[in-house]
């Protein structure tokens, strides 16, 4: 069984089970009541909010956004200049990130799954945390930790020879390939898991070396391949904590900062914003395209059978076992331990950073200055508890929303609709945070919707809207992999035996769908923590949340109290996924937590 | 086993009971409606350090409405502003810098002639817009040199503006990018004002010269960062010695301990940058009445008060725009010592988005 599955196209990374057979009858039927209640749902969420700010590209008058009802200056305009480096600088960077998180993903997942390497259970959590963690803060722990007299120097390492080289393209890339990392990590282990040692004992019996017989097995998971090199590039393209914190700093525009940078001029220029945000899009459809002619000869790759021998794992030496684990865990401490050992040093270390000759030294003040600011109203306790709210129901509601969705998706019968829902759920992977903030309100503040349809703005509401809006799209990714794998005839018995369907779900699916249900509400409920580009433009008057709070300490020369908000923010998602998994063991059976997929085993 | 299986059973029965019951707790409190009143009260779009003081003041001590506090950097303010196109949201937009109401004014946004009956001292007074329709609450100024005194003397400073684009200086100068940081259109314009010589007409030729001048300081080697935060934390470092920012970030730092070392200069002229605050001119009467008891209150000496003491650290550090009124802290020198002119935001402010964006992609790169 597979470890986790985030799949790109409905049952993409490991082939699923063969497709039930369908009254043809029932094949012809175009409409039903769930799936146009999901359309309208889909529509609310995404379609009408992006398509807002899309069509500003060619018309700005429809928002009172300029004078012409159909133009294409602004085309012209963003593959010019500073957007058009940014659009060219986003390209190639998230194409090389895609290949280096895949090689490096597959590398590890290989020696993790299939070999005796130690602590194989610590690298697999350690990529679950590694998703967990927004890129704004590992650009944060990089800085707090390499800057000039900053974490390192404090704890008498001289790392001046990298500052240079890290705050740079080369930085730039180091943090987005260790972003991408767990996304293409979680897709290949799949993929592995249902590759049985039969491939790899064909290719020995045949004299093959250790080498050859690797380069013979892995393209036997080219979907997986293609599929965690699609994710990557999607979320690379969309990624916007890198581009506005390192990129901007080191003065390398990426297309989602330059973006950011039309519309936070004055007056905004959201059509050239608009035509960037298209081209994030239409950018993810090559390695999407590229996938799905692979996939449209999946029966090649089909060798996952009632016949898979479970994976054999190859016995390293004590010699290369210890090489192989100091390998492993050199890659995880650099993408997850350095960030977060700048940002806890740089919590507890006054005058980091500075050259004046005052003095590094040990303080507690600025997790005093977290919890007890001297300017009114500028804490992180109510912003925090807000944002757990909004977690807790974010993440149930996507939860549910991406179950219902994950099933469509891999349905055998689902047609053109299926097809559209698929290809619309991972284009929005590549729609920045911005952009579906700006949307929300071009959409929720139209005079008609405000008037006939619903008038949220400016409200909680709105802002919890967008964050499903923002969660749905991977959450239901996540989902579908695990669904996939889930045999029919299990459901099948149960409404033979007279079952509803909400007892159907429950008894059969649910137990084997168990673990990843908590742990895709734990990512949902940590990312909806720790977003800022939807949360800074749609918060409503005096709620704010904490990653807004934290952002606006760190942006005005506060620096020690924005990372110590930080860490206490990390803590806080560590310590709820400890006790949500602690009550997941209290209160369920041994067997749901045997079975079905798991982020560790 | 039975037993086991059973408290299994109830233990998750009651879990999930929970969870469920915590999400509709949580969503009936963040769905719950404002209560409907009579007053709807207004929003305040503000930018202020000390806005969330003179909010909570004002509501304790005027019932009637309710004001309600929109707080957020000037950049996401003015976004929303934008977006909202023709069903603002906004009661009143209270934020650093005249030029962004000069436009809102031309577009007929503001409520004109909503100036309060108030004596304003000279440099106030150069601030009010003729139409009336917005009011300059404070003043700071921006183009203010400040330098790190660990680093380099004062009488090692340049004086002039001309003089910053000499190597030895340029080299270890910072400044803010406009895109991203509200009060550094203005100083761009500033300078381009004085450097060309403007006086009316065309500001081909002085955008001209201020566009050279800038990207001379580029060429020197100047460091762009986004905003306050980072260009003086590039000075704590030691990347640079000075910077040209504005003069309440500077002092800020000196008094709240996050920077002994800095200190100001203030060379041949610094921009004068009126806190502004205007009303929105499309919102029901209802809601422009009290936009304007407001405004009226800022304007009082309770509200100067509040002013002067909700930001300690930041945003009070200005000087008041009102005659009878001085600054609240000792460390800011008298106004006349900053030699500060005003612009004309109607002339300037429509030139904000083609400067910033020839100042991110000429300037910053370098």
């Amino acid at each position: 069984m597979a470890d986790v599955t985030i799949s790109t196209t409905a049952s993409a990374v490991v082939p699923g089970p063969e497709p039930r057979t369908r009254d043809r009858g029932l094949d012809k039927r175009r409409f039903s009541l769930g799936g146009t209640a999901i359309w309208i749902v889909l529509f609310f969420l995404i379609v009408a909010p992006v398509g807002c700010f899309l069509i500003l590209a060619v018309s700005p008058r429809l928002f009172q956004q300029g004078s012409q009802w159909f133009t294409l200056t602004f085309v012209r305009q963003a593959f010019t200049g500073y957007t058009g480096q940014g659009i060219f600088n986003s390209l190639w960077v998230s194409t090389l990130v895609s290949f280096l998180a895949v090689s490096t993903a597959t590398t590890i997942a290989w020696l993790v799954h299939r070999t005796n390497i130690g602590a194989r259970r610590l690298w697999s959590l350690c990529m679950w945390l590694l998703l967990l963690m927004p890129t704004w803060m590992m650009t944060l722990g990089w800085t707090d930790l390499l800057e000039p007299h900053g974490a390192a120097s404090a704890i008498g390492l001289n790392t001046s020879w990298l500052y240079g080289e890290f705050f740079g393209p080369l930085g730039i890339i180091i943090v987005l390939t260790s972003a991408a990392l767990p996304f293409a990590y979680f897709i290949v282990s799949a993929g592995l898991q249902g590759l049985g040692p039969e491939f790899e004992d064909a290719a020995r019996i045949h004299g093959a070396g250790r080498t050859r017989t690797f380069a013979t097995v892995l393209p036997i998971i080219a979907p997986a391949l293609l599929s965690a090199i699609a994710i990557s590039f999607a979320e690379t393209m969309s990624d916007f904590g890198v581009a506005f914190t390192l990129g901007y700093h080191v003065h390398f525009p990426l297309a989602t900062y330059t973006l950011f940078s039309a519309i936070s001029n004055f007056p905004a220029n959201f059509s050239v914003a608009a035509v960037i945000a298209a081209v994030l899009i239409i950018l993810t459809i090559p390695p999407i395209a590229l996938q799905s002619v692979v996939m449209r000869r999946s029966k090649s790759y089909a060798v996952l059978s009632g016949r898979t021998r479970a994976p054999r794992r190859r016995e390293f030496g004590s010699r290369s076992r210890y090489l192989s684990s100091v390998g492993v865990g050199l890659i995880v401490f650099i993408a997850l331990g350095v960030p977060i050992l700048g940002a806890v040093i740089g919590s507890f270390v006054q005058n980091l950073g500075d050259a004046t000759g005052a003095g590094a030294h040990f303080t507690l003040s600025y997790y005093s200055q977290a919890i007890h600011p001297s300017t009114v109203d500028n804490s992180l306790g109510s912003p925090l508890v807000l944002s757990n709210q909004l977690g807790l129901v974010v993440a149930t509601l996507t939860g549910v929303m991406a179950i219902v969705l994950a099933r469509r998706l891999v349905a055998s019968h689902g047609g053109w609709s299926q097809r559209i829902t698929d290809i619309l759920l991972l284009g929005s992977v590549a729609v920045p945070g911005v952009v579906l903030g700006v949307g929300y309100i071009f959409f929720y503040n139209l005079s008609f919707i405000t008037s006939h349809v619903v008038d949220i703005y400016k409200t909680l509401p709105l802002l919890m809207l967008a964050l499903i809006a923002s969660a749905l799209p991977g959450q239901t990714r996540f989902m579908a992999g695990p669904v996939s794998q889930i045999q029919p005839s299990l459901s099948e018995a149960a409404r033979v035996h007279g079952a509803g369907r909400f007892r159907t779900w429950r008894t059969t699916n649910m137990p084997l769908m168990s673990r990843v249900l908590v742990w895709g509400w734990l990512l949902t409920f940590t990312k909806t923590l720790s977003e800022l580009a939807i949360a800074q433009i749609l918060y409503p008057p005096s709620q704010e949340p904490a990653s807004v709070t934290i952002q606006s300490y760190l942006a005005n020369f506060q620096s020690g109290t924005g990372t110590a908000m930080t860490v206490l923010t990390l803590a806080e998602m560590f310590g709820v996924i400890i006790i949500a998994l602690a009550i997941y063991r209290l209160v369920t059976p041994e067997g749901w937590r045997r079975t079905g997929w798991s982020v560790v085993k | 086993m039975q037993t086991l299986i059973q408290t299994n059973k109830s233990l998750r029965l009651g879990f999930i009971s929970a969870l469920a019951a915590a999400t509709v707790a949580s969503l009936i409190a963040l769905s719950a409606p404002a209560h409907a009143a009579s007053n709807p009260g207004f929003v305040l779009y503000s930018a202020q350090g000390y806005d969330h003081a003179a909010v909570a003041a004002f509501n304790a001590t005027n019932p009637g409405f309710t004001v309600t506090l929109n707080d957020n950097s000037t950049g996401p303010l003015l976004e929303q502003i934008q977006a909202e196109g023709n069903n603002p949201k906004w009661g009143v937009l209270w934020v650093d810098g005249a030029t962004a109401f000069a436009q809102l004014d031309n577009e007929g946004k503001l409520l004109k002639h909503s100036v309060p009956k108030v004596t304003f001292n000279s440099l106030g007074q150069a601030n009010v817009p003729a139409d009336g329709s917005y009011t300059p609450t404070g003043l700071t100024v921006t183009g203010a040199l400040c330098y790190n005194s660990a680093a380099v003397k004062a009488n090692q400073l340049p004086s002039t503006w001309a003089q910053l684009a000499e190597s030895k200086y340029a080299s270890v100068l910072g400044m803010n990018d406009p895109s991203q940081s509200g009060p550094t259109f203005p100083l761009i314009a500033g300078v381009m004002d004085q450097m060309g010589k403007y006086q009316s007409g065309s500001t081909a030729a002085a955008v001209a010269d201020g566009k050279k001048f800038f990207s001379d300081l580029a060429k020197g080697g100047m460091l762009v960062s986004s905003t306050n935060g980072p260009t003086l934390g590039a000075m704590e470092q030691g990347s640079i010695n000075m910077a040209i920012v504005q003069s309440s970030a500077c002092y800020g730092d000196e008094l709240n301990g996050s920077f002994p070392a800095i200190r100001v200069k203030y060379l041949n002229y610094s921009i004068a940058l009126p806190s502004a605050i205007g009303i929105d001119g499309k919102q029901p009467a209802i809601v422009r009445d009290d936009a304007k008891k407001f405004v009226d209150w800022v304007m009082s000496s309770a509200g100067q008060k509040v002013m002067q003491t909700g930001d300690p650290q930041g945003d009070s550090l200005f000087w008041p725009v009102l005659k009878g009124e001085n600054p609240a802290n000792k460390v800011i020198p008298p106004l006349s010592s900053a030699h500060a002119i005003t612009i004309s935001p109607y002339v300037w402010g429509p030139l904000e988005s083609t400067v910033n964006t020839w100042f991110d992609s000429t300037v910053v790169p370098k």
